[in-house]
């Protein structure tokens, strides 16, 4: 079995550790990068900054929260989609709520799901568990 | 012949005879013959003078003859001159005919133009009759007409003395209006700001509600989050107090979070679009009580309802309406041994209403009026849980649809909820 890395586009630090905790609660396997922006989620796909230095290859899938300094979930989607190496990377879009008008903006940008980011702890575990299922394992991007 | 043989008798016995008798005999004869020449004489002389007169009678004959003769001539000649007269008088008849004929025509001809004559006659009639009843109504109208021409010049006078009172008063009011428009327009400015800044103060509150959907969820999320976790990892560090202050900060970020949630959606109310559509209610409350009456095991809960006439609304808002009202009932009823809610609702020329009564804790009416209000509570968290949302929206959604809602109560012998919807012109 391919055990994918998960790139998790982030900028709150208190989310960052509750959703790493809930992984670990769920025994994730998977390697979980963290990015503080959009701007560090471009850096790391193309190698450049902090992550020059990482071993090649696109992740598994990306985590994408959409408000964020510098470059926001939505522009980064814009970018990426738009490069060949990278558009069919599948992204998994969080939101707090299931009516936000950024998520139709994000479909039409070619997001491959989107999570309403939970209220409850227990709710998040269940929700990366989910995610870990279907993304990390059951999904295969197709080769060149 | 008797005569003869009596004759010759005689004769045989003459011949016997003496005399003396033929002397007399003998003078017999000679008186007879002379007797016979004197009747000789006298015939002659007759029949000379008939002679005479045959003479006359032939002269005069051929007198008569020539005259018949000549008039023979003149009958031949009147004869031919009929002839020609007859020809004449043929061709005269033929003419009459054929002029006859042509009278007929034209008779025919003038009898068609007498009727019509007598047509236009009697239509001439009735439009004199008509022209002599309008030339009354017009003398009539023209006595009227001549009154009212002095009454006109009278009035003329007086219009002009106006008009020149008028023209004074405009001058005036012309003044006026230049005064008025430039009231109007500054009005109107007002009325534009005011709107621009409505519109940007909506806009604000837009924002203001998303904002707090969002970025109040992250940090109640975050606090939820550490609770968590804190409970798990922790717990057994922590004295019994400490744990029983961890699960209050979890009802409590739950209830947050409950209230966020209700917020946001009372919110969005007055943007979402409605859907309207004749709906059955009776259908929407049998789908709502199943669930409770399901979950009811002890048959605590005995809802009555009847026949509802169908609403003119939005179904989505329908639906959220009853559910409310159904789960207040519900609630309001839990201390009771039977719980009773009755459903139904009466209807008159216009609008329908409906109702919900239950005999839960009601509620005092002197604070009937603040039941609405968002976030307004007549109980106790202790008593009955809630966010005190609940009404407010469902007030809100009754207004998006033109009605009403209102309540009366009594605490401690339960309450009645009525709202009353416009029924649907033409249905």
């Amino acid at each position: 079995m391919k055990i994918n890395t998960i790139l998790y586009v982030e900028d709150n630090p208190l989310d960052v550790e509750l959703t790493m905790e809930a992984f670990k609660e769920k025994k994730v396997a998977n390697k979980v990068v963290v990015a503080n922006d959009g701007v560090e989620a471009l850096e790391y796909l193309r190698l450049e900054g902090r992550f020059k230095d990482r071993k090649p290859g696109n992740p598994g899938f990306i985590l994408l929260d959409l408000k964020m300094p510098r470059m926001d979930g939505l522009e980064f989607l814009a970018i990426i989609k738009k490069e060949a190496e990278f558009k069919r990377i599948p992204v998994i879009m969080l939101t707090s709520s299931r009516e936000e008008k950024d998520l139709i903006r994000g479909y039409d940008l070619g997001v491959n799901a989107y999570v309403v980011k939970p209220v409850d702890f227990l709710a998040l575990t269940e929700v990366v568990k989910q995610i870990e299922a279907f993304w990390a394992i059951t999904n295969e991007v197709p080769w060149e | 012949m008797n005569n003869k043989s009596n004759n010759h008798t005689k004769t045989t016995t003459t011949t016997r005879i003496n005399e003396s008798e033929l002397m007399h005999l003998k003078n017999n004869v000679e008186r007879l013959v002379q007797q016979r020449a004197s009747e000789h004489a006298i015939a002659n002389k007759e029949l000379a003078f008939q002679n005479e007169e045959k003479d006359k009678r032939a002269a005069e004959l051929a007198v008569a003859n020539k005259e018949l003769a000549f008039q023979n001539e003149e009958k031949d000649k009147r004869a031919a001159e009929l002839a020609v007269a007859n020809k004449e008088l043929a061709f005269q008849n033929e003419e009459k005919d054929k002029r006859a004929a042509e009278l007929a025509v034209a008779n025919r001809e003038l009898a068609f133009q007498n009727e019509e004559k007598d047509k236009r006659a009697a239509e001439l009639a009735v439009a004199n009759k008509e022209l002599a009843f309008q030339n009354e109504e017009k003398d009539k109208r023209a006595a009227e007409l001549a009154i009212a021409n002095k009454e006109l010049t009278f009035q003329n006078e007086e219009k002009d003395k106006r008009a020149a009172e008028l023209a004074a008063a405009n001058e005036e009011l012309v003044i006026k209006k230049e005064k008025i428009k430039e009231f109007y327009d500054q009005m109107e400015n007002n009325i534009m700001e005011r709107t621009a800044q409505l519109e940007y103060a909506n806009r604000e509150l837009e924002a203001v509600s998303y904002s707090i959907s969002h970025d109040l969820k992250a940090p109640l999320r975050h606090i939820t989050g550490y609770n968590s976790l804190l409970e798990k990892k922790y717990k057994n560090l922590l004295p019994e107090e400490g744990c029983q202050y961890i699960e209050n900060i979890s009802s409590a970020t739950k209830n947050m979070g409950t209230l966020i949630d209700g917020l946001l959606h009372f919110s969005k109310i007055n943007k979402i679009g409605m859907k309207k559509n004749l709906i059955n209610m009776n259908e929407i409350v049998e789908t709502l009580i199943w669930p409770i009456k399901d979950r009811d095991i002890k048959n605590r809960v005995e809802f009555t309802i009847t026949s509802m006439p169908l609403a003119y609304g939005d179904l989505e808002m329908m639906k959220s309406i009853w559910s409310n009202l159904i789960e207040n009932a519900v609630k309001f009823t839990r201390k009771k041994d039977l719980a009773k809610i009755i459903i139904g609702a009466t209807e008159d020329k216009d609008t329908v209403t409906y109702h919900i009564k239950d005999n839960g804790a009601g509620f005092d009416m002197d604070y009937a009026s603040k039941l609405f209000t968002m976030f307004q509570r007549l109980h106790s968290q202790g008593d009955f849980e809630g966010t005190g949302m609940g009404l407010a929206i469902v007030q809100r959604l009754i207004e998006r649809h033109g009605g009403k809602i209102w309540a009366e109560g009594k605490a401690g012998e339960g309450a009645s909820f009525y709202f009353s919807l416009q029924r649907k012109k033409g249905a």
